[in-house]
């Protein structure tokens, strides 16, 4: 078969296949039929064959075997054969033939295909199996059954099978033989050693020797001889049923060498690999009938070649799965020719997990009906394959190139790989593959093998796409190609390879196998939805409550395909719910649910063929009826009341239906399901997981596990120890969630007494206002917010600062100080008013216990330390005893605040640092998507900070300096200057000077940006020098400094300011 | 907290002080208005969804009953103090006597965190508290309604566990319910239309034609919608509106001077009241600034979003065509804004009197219950207008005859009636 040949002929090759295959099939079912007559069984056979074949109608079987001759219906010799021997043991028993009764076209032998060859070939070969498998069972039959181990004849039986053995295997019997010597060696019995030793020889066997040089080999001895000693010996020392026993196991495993010789050698192709698992399968045997070493290292092997060679993976993996289930995952893999893949991270994660909730022995009622959905592997070297047919080879150093350029040129590289040919094995299995899938929706997903790697969670890396798969077979086969292609080309895409760089990985060749799974879902209308979607983690790191502990996990649901579950929205609002606390919900009043619950469904459009973003109403008004299990999922909100919907609200009252998914947490087995599965998986994998779903309304769907990872800013941070105590400001070890949050500026600290002291209510609102109003001044995301009490306190503003979402959006840290007063501690609110806005948008939440035992809880800096804010807003300066800004850097000599938080050792710790110095995180760097929404302004200020602190104010003649702009307002991008202003008051010299100075820093900063970024620049300083009658005359830049709004931000100098 | 500082019940015995001066009331009438006439305190003990058993502090004080049956929230709140409660329950005496409706005050809670507890442990604690309390509340004694952390699904709780004590069906004993389980029709639009009533009648008594005037809206939730659209169907015309943009976290005012449509704007809002800037900016619509409502050159002014918008810095902005400004939303202006609008003699309805609209629905909702029939909503917003005007033309002709501020003026009136029902029942 030719690449060029055109469409239709391949699918009718296609159909030739499918035909020889069923025909295989209907063989199989026949002669494992253990209980049918074996002359019956021929002719059904017989009967079976010719409809595999090109011309059924014309084509007639008989089988010889032994002293029998059958033959199917209608058979005529004619001399348009086609003939298979059949061979037990080596020998031939008999024949299988193959007629067509009349003259046919020419094919590849007579007649006959060389696919009609493989199949008669492979049908005698059935037969010769499973005759010789019924042979064997019936002396192991007469041995077990007909003559129980009576003490009168117990020699007899197992001679009976040695007898048997020797006659009709003479290396099987010698292999028995030999295995069975060294089990009596083994066991200690002498004769047994003795005879081992005459085999290697008297000069040898004595002495030590020199352990370098090899043993000699022994020369050949008669097997035979040995063979009947070594029996003997085991006559004498062993019971009859261990030597059966152990005969019996021998002989199984022998059977399977072929398997082990295909798994170990690294030269076995992915489909000679399959086959021999095909061969395995056909044995008919047992498992449990293999020692368990033999099963076990079976299994390792398998888990190796076929899903993964990470070794804390094979561990994990080992136990849980069985030699059966890799039958199952190659017939659902794209067998490509010569193939060493595997299937990667994503695909082996999913395996273990279905494998793990099928075998556990916990929770059993629960976790029978979990689902996996049907999927197909491609493996992990399919991605070469597709190259190297295209002659893409030069992408390998493609990786190498500058990141700017790849970012420029990804989009025409990913044209061409859309634009390439997959070699026909490649269309070929996929199209075996849309038959067995159907034509429900598809998704393409990555499943990378760098995913495995430890600490390298890719997710999102790589793309995962979702077909429609709807229409004329050819036009799905052909969307599903172009999906693969797209996919294959995100591993080159600018993304992945940063991260890669960035984690070491770069080196590591990138393969990546591809999971085509079926969209869990049903079709409504136009559109095909999950009824609900999400995912879980076996730790809750978001604890909304102090009675959630981190065992009790979280979900995040919403409606429709899980996308919107997965990353964390600007918009919209996923129902977040802890499997072990279910009753305690986030949002508690009518109107804070219908806030916070999800308005915007994902789904796939059916008839335009594409990914949707639909509004919830929408979605009701037009298909809510075909939504299964709908009053399970929405609440009606009327009357200031949540209720769960009458059937005929579903109708009449879209407009007031919520997705709250009450029904379905409070009158399913849902939540103790998934809470079961996240234990289960959690306790198997022997590390905290996450998981994806989804639910068709019928039944509940696994589509992803993986380790928990933890989102760039949310991995937990190491916590320093031994610091002197004037580095801490505060320490933490209740309700601590996972993070670091580095250069902390500024400080707004509410001091809890003096806020009590207030007695005015305008003056509570003034404090309110005043956070409000620094909100907008400070710089965004490097200031933290400290208050007594409960933040956003609706009812009694004396319980906490009043505040609303918009006052606080921009603080990196929202801190719950609980003092104690009189013999009680107050509660924290855990950030309940605004506990949805603060997770979508990333702001961490930590309550202080200050009157805790061994908690830090540094008072008098937070008191003494200089009150900037009536400088930053005059008109509340009345509350400088309540409210203290503190300028971190100003006061502690340039070091800023590090708010580090573990929540594996459930503590957290403010610390002082001097800025810029990396922070040690226990796993793994920020991901490049997070960098490149922060790390710019971050780094430029840094960097600002440091040439600040390097410059030598007197040498220069440099009053102060300042830094504005993008730079200061936290909004700059890869390619934004760092805006200065310098204060100037010295000599031209020292002008020329400074001004070479900072050319010099300028160009070393721009290169360093260009190697970070790729973004090329003459230089990345923006120096603006003010003098003192610039100042005076409050000229351009001279008026940032000091400005109302959006001031230039002093930084500190290094050594004494000039003059 | 130390009661050294800010104190509620404080602050509302020194208002009450103020206005006895002013009525010249005697003092043992003083030193029993000063404190509430009941207070009960007492223990829930609740089996918590884990097994264990947690016990819940509840409240309830009855400030005054001389005049009907105590009326006010119960209060779900972890640092619910006994104080805070007498405060509220004073302020509901005043507030039900201001509008002239047959209740007393009233106001009780529980101390805890719903956001701590399940659904069915919250039911408990309502059960528990009915049960407390069983014999010294109900329709002719004491009835009930939600507040903060409370809503219409734990009215009902408390309502069965109510009627399920006394062996038959009360629903005047509770209110807050939905309708078709005893709830009233009418509520969403009470308060809104309340504010506009009484604005009605501040207009006619000074002889303004409502088609001649322009008013400017702070907020978009129910209470402004409902109070514009009643104020447009008058004849008035709002040019100008804000609304709160979540996404955004700001808020933005919405300007057309040929007047706001009603139906245009709720077409193109969210979920959380917030107008979509591009579709009204296509609709015609200037899309400015969120404080600028407060500087529109129109007549009347009508705050109906949150507390503490005219402040003293504010104030300077109200253009000089503003003749009225009437409080929809609870302490919108500052005490020294609310002494800038006296001075420009600018005519302020007080919240306590604008928004009674709610109050009073309620009392609808009660005598419905205990008479088991229900009105229309026609009927309902017909005597809601009748029971408004009323309670403002008392206020306003006190107002114009001893020459007081409004603001003033309501709470001598509310007092002077509480008192009144007090002495002519031969207590004080």
């Amino acid at each position: 078969m030719t690449e060029s040949r055109p469409m239709d002929e391949i699918l009718k090759a296609l159909q030739e296949r499918a035909k020889e295959l069923n025909c295989l099939y209907r063989i199989d079912e026949i002669v494992h039929d253990v209980e049918r007559p074996i002359e019956e069984l021929l002719r059904a056979v017989a009967e079976a064959l010719p409809p595999g074949l090109q011309y059924p109608a014309h084509c007639v079987a008989r089988i010889v075997l032994r002293d029998l001759d059958v033959r199917g219906a209608g058979f005529v010799e004619t001399p348009w054969k086609l003939t298979a021997p059949i061979v037990i043991s080596n020998r031939p028993v008999g024949e299988l033939h193959i007629h067509y009764t009349q003259q046919m076209p020419r094919a590849d032998e007579g007649p006959f295909l060389k696919e009609e060859r493989k199949l008669i070939d492979a049908a005698a070969d059935r037969i010769a199996r499973a005759m010789q498998h019924r042979e064997l069972t019936e002396v192991f039959g007469r041995m077990q059954i007909g003559h129980p181990p009576l003490d009168a004849a117990p020699r007899q039986d197992w001679n009976i099978i040695l007898d048997l053995l020797r006659r009709t295997d003479q290396h099987l019997y010698n292999q028995v033989a030999r295995k069975m010597l060294n089990h009596l060696s083994w066991s200690g019995i002498e004769e047994a050693k003795e005879l081992l030793l005459s085999i290697a020889g008297p000069e040898e066997a004595g002495e030590p020797g020199d352990e370098n040089r090899p043993t000699r080999r022994s020369a050949p001895k008669d097997f035979e001889v040995i063979s009947a000693e070594t029996f003997q010996i085991a006559a004498t020392h062993l019971s009859e049923q261990d030597l059966l026993n152990n005969i019996q196991t021998w002989i199984k495993e022998d059977r399977l060498n072929f398997l082990v010789l295909a798994l170990e050698s690294g030269n076995t192709s992915l489909p000679e690999i399959a086959n021999a698992l095909e061969r395995y399968h056909h044995t008919g045997l047992d498992a449990r009938e293999l020692s368990p070493a033999m099963h076990l290292g079976l299994k390792v092997s398998l888990i190796r070649r076929l899903l993964t060679d990470n070794l804390e993976f094979i561990n994990t993996c080992r136990p849980w799965v069985e030699i059966d289930d890799f039958v199952d995952l190659v017939g659902h893999t794209i067998l490509l020719p010569k193939s060493h893949g595997r299937v990667g991270g994503k695909g082996s994660g999913l395996l273990l997990a279905r494998h793990v909730l099928r075998r556990s022995p916990e929770h059993r009622e629960l976790l029978d009906g979990v689902k996996v959905p049907k999927t197909w592997y491609v493996p992990s070297d399919g991605l070469l394959q597709f190259l190297a047919y295209n002659n893409l080879d030069d992408v390998y150093n493609w990786k190498y190139r500058d990141l700017d350029e790849i970012r420029q040129e990804y989009p025409h590289m990913l044209q061409v790989f859309k634009s390439s040919r997959f070699p026909a094995e490649f269309v070929q299995g996929l199209s075996t593959a849309l038959d067995d899938l159907g034509d429900r929706p598809l998704i393409v997903r990555s499943s990378s093998l760098l995913e495995d790697r430890a600490g390298s969670a890719f997710s999102g890396k790589y793309k995962s796409l979702f077909l429609a798969n709807q229409g004329r077979k050819s036009d799905r086969l052909a969307a599903l190609l172009d999906a693969i292609a797209e996919v294959y080309g995100s591993v080159f895409g600018p993304d992945p390879i940063q991260y890669r760089e960035e984690r070491g990985l770069l080196e590591h060749h990138e393969e990546m196998g591809i999971m085509i799974q079926e969209v869990v879902g049903v079709r409504a209308g136009r559109y095909f939805l999950p009824a609900f979607a999400g995912v879980g983690f076996s730790h809750n790191e978001l604890r909304w409550s102090p009675r959630i502990r981190r065992d009790d996990g979280l979900l995040r649901l919403v409606p429709g395909l899980g996308t919107r579950a997965v990353d964390r929205l600007a918009d919209d609002y996923p129902i977040l719910v802890a499997p072990g606390q279910p009753g305690l919900r986030v949002n508690v009043t009518p109107e804070e649910v219908y806030r916070y619950s999800p308005r915007k469904v994902d789904v796939i459009n059916l008839e335009t063929n594409s990914f949707e973003t639909v509004d919830r109403h929408t979605l009701l008004k037009e298909v809510g009826g075909d939504l299964p299990g709908l009053t399970q999922l929405v609440s009606l909100y009327e009357h200031d009341m949540l209720r769960r919907p009458g059937g005929l609200d579903l109708r009449v009252n879209e407009d007031k239906l919520v997705f709250t998914f009450e029904g379905l947490l409070t009158e399913t087995d849902f939540v103790p399901r998934m809470k079961a599965i996240l234990q289960v998986l959690r306790e198997a994998q022997g590390m905290p997981v996450d998981i994806e779903f989804a639910s068709d309304g019928r039944d509940l769907y696994l589509l992803q596990c993986r380790p928990q990872s933890h989102a760039a800013d949310t991995v937990p941070a190491a916590i320093p120890r031994d610091l002197p105590p004037e580095r801490v400001l505060f320490s933490a070890d209740r309700y601590v969630s996972n993070g670091a949050v580095p250069d902390i500026t500024h400080i707004v600290y509410v001091d809890p007494e003096g806020y009590s002291r207030l007695g005015d209510l305008n003056e509570l609102r003034d404090v309110s206002r005043a956070v409000g109003s620094l909100n907008q001044i400070l710089p965004k995301r490097q200031f933290i917010l400290m208050g007594p009490g409960r933040w956003g306190s609706r009812g009694d503003v004396k319980l906490g600062v009043s505040v609303t979402y918009s006052d606080i959006n921009n603080t990196a840290v929202l801190i719950e100080i609980a003092r104690k007063k009189g013999n009680y501690v107050p509660d924290v609110s855990f950030g309940t008013h605004f506990f949805q806005d603060l997770i979508e948008s990333g702001i961490r939440y930590l309550p202080l216990y200050p009157d805790d035992p061994g908690v830090v809880f540094n008072e008098p800096f937070f008191r003494r330390s200089e009150n900037i804010l009536a400088r930053l807003l005059p008109d509340l300066a009345h509350l400088a005893d309540t409210v203290r800004v503190i300028d971190v850097p100003e006061v502690t000599g340039g070091q800023v605040l590090r708010v580090l938080m573990n929540a594996d050792l459930d503590a957290a710790m403010g610390v002082l640092a001097p800025p810029g110095v990396a922070m040690v995180t226990s796993a793994v760097l920020p991901s490049p998507a997070a960098r490149s929404a922060e790390d710019h302004w971050r780094w430029r200020l840094r960097m600002a900070q440091k040439v600040a602190s390097d410059l030598e104010p007197a040498r220069f003649g440099v009053q102060a300096f300042y830094v504005f702009g993008s730079t200061k307002n936290a909004s700059a991008g890869p390619g934004s200057d760092i805006d200065v202003i310098l204060h100037f008051r010295g000599t031209p010299e020292q002008r020329r000077d400074l001004e070479l100075w900072l050319e010099g820093w300028s160009l070393c900063l721009a290169e360093m940006n260009f190697l970070r970024t790729g973004y090329p620049s003459e230089g990345l300083l923006d120096v603006h020098l003010v003098t003192d009658e610039d100042l005076a005359r409050q000229t351009s830049y001279a008026a940032k400094i000091g400005a109302i709004t959006d001031a230039a931000r002093p930084l500190t100098l290094g050594g004494p300011a000039a003059g | 907290m130390s009661t050294k500082g800010f104190n509620s019940f404080e602050i509302a015995q020194a208002q009450f002080d103020k206005v006895a001066a002013l009525l010249d009331l005697d003092a043992g009438t003083r030193e029993f208005l000063r404190w509430p006439m009941r207070e009960y305190a007492f223990s829930i003990p609740v089996r918590m969804d884990d097994g264990r058993v947690k016990v819940f502090r509840g409240f309830r004080v009855q400030h005054n009953d001389a005049r009907g049956p105590s009326k006010g929230g119960i209060r779900f709140h972890p640092q619910e103090t006994v104080d805070t409660v007498r405060a509220l329950s004073m302020w509901m005496t005043w507030k039900c006597a201001v509008v002239d409706i047959p209740l007393g005050g009233g106001k009780g809670g529980v101390i805890c965190d719903p956001h701590n507890l399940s659904a069915r442990e919250q039911e408990k604690i309502c059960r528990g508290w009915v049960r407390q309390l069983v014999r010294n509340v109900g329709p002719v004694q004491d009835v009930p309604a939600p507040d903060v952390m409370t809503n219409a699904q734990h009215m009902l709780w408390m309502l069965d566990e109510f009627e399920a004590l006394q062996g038959g069906r009360y629903p005047g004993f509770i209110t807050g319910k939905p309708v078709g389980m005893g709830g009233s029709l009418g509520r969403t639009e009470a308060t809104g239309y309340g504010v506009v009533f009484t604005l009605r009648e501040a207009l006619r008594e000074h002889g303004v034609a409502v088609e001649s005037t322009r008013a400017s809206v702070q907020g978009f939730g129910n209470v402004s919608q409902y109070a514009i659209r009643l104020y447009q169907q008058l004849g008035g015309k709002v040019i100008c509106v804000s609304s709160w943009d979540q996404k955004d976290q700001a808020s933005y005012s919405f300007k057309r001077n040929s007047g706001v449509d009603m139906d245009e704007l709720a077409g193109i809002t969210d979920a959380f009241g917030g107008i979509d800037k591009e579709k009204a900016k296509k609709l015609g619509y200037e899309v400015l600034p969120g404080d600028a409502w407060i500087e529109q050159p129109v007549e009347i002014l009508l705050p109906c979003a949150l507390e503490n918008q005219i402040t003293p810095e504010t104030v300077k902005k109200v253009h000089a065509a503003v003749k009225f400004v009437a409080e929809g939303a609870n302490g919108p202006t500052t005490t020294e804004a609310d002494v800038v609008l006296k001075d420009r003699g600018i005519y302020l309805i007080p919240d306590f009197l604008a928004n009674a609209g709610g109050v009073t629905c309620s009392y609808f909702e009660q005598v419905q219950c205990n008479m088991n029939y229900y009105w229309e909503k026609d009927e309902v917003l017909g005597k809601l207008d009748s029971k408004m005007t009323s309670a403002f033309l008392a206020v306003s002709e006190l107002a114009r005859e001893r020459k007081l501020y409004m603001r003033d003026a309501a709470y001598v009136i509310a007092i002077n009636r509480v008192a009144q029902a007090c002495k002519d029942r031969g207590w004080v």
